[in-house]
């Protein structure tokens, strides 16, 4: 593999006099970028250290940085670094990070490395390829080679004669890259366009700064908006936005898990052949974390046994139950007392009776939020869907916003929080101008609108987003005086205080670019995925994958033959990537992007390593597996999966 | 880790004459990509029946993934006149050599970059001189935060702390002498003239 390291230490020559002008030294060297990430050691920091005490100078302190140019990481880590009595800093990097350590500090800092001049800026991969970045591609009409870098003038009308035997005159290692476009031509039949090609001249004059500076400059403010790191993906929410809520025929059969949430699962309260109705409670909840489950048909009962779980890798118990088609509502179900009547605990024994859980993929069960036993100044509800793909929220806040503001209020009044926040973000304009509306007049309640970026709706994001303040490691939202909650869960908890209808149906979106009709549908739990894809008129052919959830967080979907559950937000059909993981080669964007302010590449390596204990250092227990870092991977090294096993592991620690 | 746009309509109209397999790099689009614009034109062509497939992936510059995804869509590339590249330079070469008896084409420019913007974008821009001058100069940059890059001082042509070619930019030969008084060090400035030495690292990458 290249290797693009961008520094190399200056000679001590070079660094003597500057040496000799000072003492005290502190030294700063970055791990450096752009190479295999083979070695948690690099040797130039020593190196440094033992030039300087050769120089008989005081050495204050070393510290070595990953991606010293990462400013806001650096700004943390120097901050109680040096040491009182520190005289001037020698920073070993590339030109970045000694201006940025510069920056940072009133010392006087000293380069005590030159960068390397490589021609052409290259790529991400670590690949011989570059590009000059001259601003007007000549690859078109060369067949794919550029003649700026592979040829040593640069020339762009053809060969200036020098080659001998196919070989530069200027350099006799380098075959001539304008012999090699001839080749290429030929080989493709176009050599009339070779001949066709009018002189070209090239431009010198194109650079831009003021461009490039603005380009930068609104780069930072995207990428620092509201919380550090975050990334962008593709949203293609256009697939599936503009569809109306289509209630989705009844199903002949439902499978109803009994595990549909986070902690134990329900006991079964009902045996086959039992005839059960919509609404009915068919599972007990097992313990305090835990959820009833109820009946989303009218029917009979044709089976309780394992039935394979759409989320959970294997098999879960389930109630098998053949609909009567009557849709007949169960006694239990009727409206209960209005809001400004019920007491919090009221309210809150509504919701866990009404087995509700959170929506928004992650099913913690909605009472225990709700009883956080510390006080509470505000209520978050969760409108971002930052989830590419995913509409079902943004068609709930549409299409339910009385509900949804209800529900809010149900929860303010539960957990006696002075305030409710409803965050939504700004590429649902048509649903921050509705809920701005309709919330106008109610004193409490505030509307946010955020800038999109994913993974704002992490709850630890949008609290530091909206409120300014960080939830402590291994902390809980409630430690800074917030409970956050989804805008499904909100209109859940309306339903249930309104009309009493505990959770048996909810909002999925069906999309993906192989989703041949995609379209957001009110589905009943236990509906079968595949039967909801079918209805959506199947994939536009076989080459695809199939995902609970979005495309960042989802699920894989091996069978299809599993039912909607509770957290079911979504089902999207996805082209697979066929790509395999290579070595890191520490581009340093996973530590950019992480939002939790972790380095993702110490995890990759340490997992290989099985250094689990290195991983609790550098609190892999902190990650919210938002696989922002997968994403970003320009080596496609399955992050997550590796940072999931550590965490098993330092959970066994304990 | 390039910043790139578009080509005009009209070369990309002539580039694509035929059928086209796209290629979309947003590996670095958090840095650079011309996204929505390229999508547009896409789904126009989409709907013109001009296109044989798309292929929206990122890092195209990792030669082993892109073959990987390129054979998957070996068909759709052999029913296309012309592969179209939506990516920096290095993403079409890449493709290019894969392809190799394939027209492989470019459909964006490269923004010329005078100073590497880094892992993040930053503020500050490093040349890759290979002579760092910082140590003579607080730790600002002659080489990318003058206009003219001179590394012994002020050009003279600045007009109340404004360069004379950019009025918008600070001269940095004014801030490097506000941070040298700053930090007691305007001793530096007297140093001997520096020489910059344009000759490249050549066989930096194969040591």
């Amino acid at each position: 593999m290249e290797n693009y390291t961008k520094y190399r230490l200056k000679e001590i020559d070079e660094l003597a006099p500057f040496l000799a002008e000072t003492d005290d030294i502190f030294v700063v060297a970055c791990n450096k970028c752009f190479k295999e990430f083979e070695s948690l050691e690099e040797p130039d920091c020593g190196e440094f250290v033992e030039m300087a005490k050769g120089q008989g100078k005081n050495v204050t302190g070393a510290l070595k940085v990953d991606f010293l140019c990462n400013k806001v990481q650096t700004e943390k880590k120097l901050k109680d670094a040096i040491p009182e009595g520190t005289k001037s800093i020698f920073v070993v990097s590339c030109g970045l990070g000694v201006q940025t350590v510069a920056e940072l500090k009133d010392l006087p800092v000293y380069a005590a490395a030159n960068s390397l001049n490589y021609r052409g800026h290259h790529g991400m991969a670590l690949t011989k390829k570059a590009c000059e970045a001259c601003a007007q591609c000549y690859l078109n009409m060369t067949g794919g080679i550029c003649p700026i870098i592979d040829c040593s003038k640069s020339l762009v009308n053809g060969q200036c004669g020098g080659a001998k035997n196919g070989k530069c005159e200027v350099d006799s290692n380098k075959d001539c890259a304008w012999e090699k476009i001839q080749n290429r031509l030929a080989q493709q039949g176009r050599l009339d366009e070779l001949k066709a090609m009018p002189v070209q001249v090239r431009d010198y004059s194109k650079i831009n700064f003021e461009l490039i500076n603005d380009y930068v400059t609104s780069i930072r403010e995207s990428r620092f908006a509201g919380y550090y790191g975050g990334v962008h993906p593709s949203e293609r929410k256009e697939l599936s936005e503009k569809y109306s809520l289509v209630a989705f025929p009844e199903p002949e059969t439902v499978v109803i898990p009994l595990a549909q949430h986070a902690g134990a699962p329900a006991n079964p309260v009902v045996a086959v052949g039992d005839s059960v109705k919509v609404g009915q409670k068919i599972g007990e909840a097992a313990g305090f974390i835990s959820s009833p489950i109820h009946s989303s048909v009218s029917g009979t009962v044709i089976a309780v046994e394992e039935r394979l779980h759409p989320t959970r890798g294997g098999t879960a118990l389930s109630v098998v139950i053949k609909s009567d088609g009557k849709d007949t509502l169960d006694p239990s179900v009727k409206p209960n007392k209005p809001l400004e009547e019920l007491t919090p605990d009221e309210i809150i024994d509504i919701v866990r009776e009404a087995g509700i859980v959170g929506m928004g993929g992650a099913g913690f069960p909605t009472s225990v939020k709700l009883k956080p036993g510390k006080p509470i100044d505000a209520v978050i509800l969760n409108g971002c869907e930052c989830e590419p793909l995913l509409t079902a929220d943004h068609r709930v806040l549409l299409e339910f916003a009385d509900s949804v503001i209800y529900g809010l209020r149900a929860m303010l009044k539960a957990v006696n929080a002075p305030k409710g926040i409803i965050v939504i973000e700004d590429n649902k304009p048509d649903a921050v101008e509705l809920l701005t509306a309709k919330t106008a007049d109610i004193e409490d309640i505030e509307v946010v609108t955020a800038r999109t970026k994913y993974p704002q709706g992490a709850e630890k994001m949008l609290i530091k987003r909206v409120m300014g303040r960080q939830v402590p490691s291994g902390g809980l939202p409630a430690d800074v005086g917030c409970v956050v909650g989804n805008v499904s869960t909100a209109k859940a908890i309306a339903d249930a205080i309104r009309t009493g209808m505990p959770l048996v149906e909810r909002v999925v979106t069906v999309t993906g670019e192989k989703i041949k009709k995609p379209g957001n549908y009110i589905v009943k739990i236990g509906t079968s995925i595949k039967a909801l894809v079918d209805y959506c008129g199947g994939t536009t052919d076989e080459d695809v994958i199939f995902k609970s959830g979005g495309p960042m967080m989802g699920i894989d979907l091996p069978e299809l033959d599993v039912p909607v559950i509770k957290a079911t937000n979504g089902v999207i059909a996805i082209e697979p990537d066929v790509s395999q993981e290579v070595a890191c080669i520490k581009c340093g964007r996973c530590v950019d992007v992480c939002p939790m302010e972790l380095s993702p590449l110490y995890f990759s390596k340490y997992a290989d390593s099985e250094n689990w204990l290195g991983m609790k250092e550098k609190n892999v227990m902190d990650c919210i597996e938002c696989r922002s870092c997968e994403y970003i991977c320009s080596s496609k090294i399955p992050l997550v999966k590796k940072i999931k096993a550590g965490k098993n592991m330092v959970r066994g620690m304990k | 880790m390039l910043i790139t746009k578009l080509k005009d309509r009209e070369t990309l109209e002539a580039l694509a004459a035929g059928k086209v397999f796209v290629v979309n790099c947003h590996g670095c689009k958090e840095v650079s990509f011309p996204e929505k614009e390229a999508a547009e034109l896409q789904k126009e062509w989409l709907e013109a029946d001009k296109i044989t497939g798309v292929l929206t992936t990122d890092y195209i510059c990792n030669p082993d993934n892109m073959k990987l995804r390129l054979e998957r869509r070996r068909a759709q590339i052999d029913e296309a006149n012309v592969v179209l590249v939506f990516s920096c330079g290095v993403g079409v070469q890449t493709v290019a050599e894969y392809l190799e008896g394939k027209k492989v084409c470019a459909g964006c420019d490269t923004y010329p970059l005078p100073g590497y913007q880094g892992v993040t974008p930053l503020d500050v821009d490093c040349d890759q001189c290979g002579e760092c001058y910082l140590n003579l100069t607080g730790g600002i940059c002659p080489i990318t935060a003058c206009s003219k890059s001179l590394v012994n001082g002020q050009c003279g042509g600045a007009k109340n702390g404004h360069c004379e070619v950019d009025s918008n930019m600070e001269c940095g030969w004014e801030r490097i002498y506000r941070r040298l008084a700053q930090i007691g060090r305007l001793d530096a400035l007297k140093c001997p003239v520096q020489i910059r030495n344009f000759a490249t690292d050549l066989n930096v990458s194969k040591e």
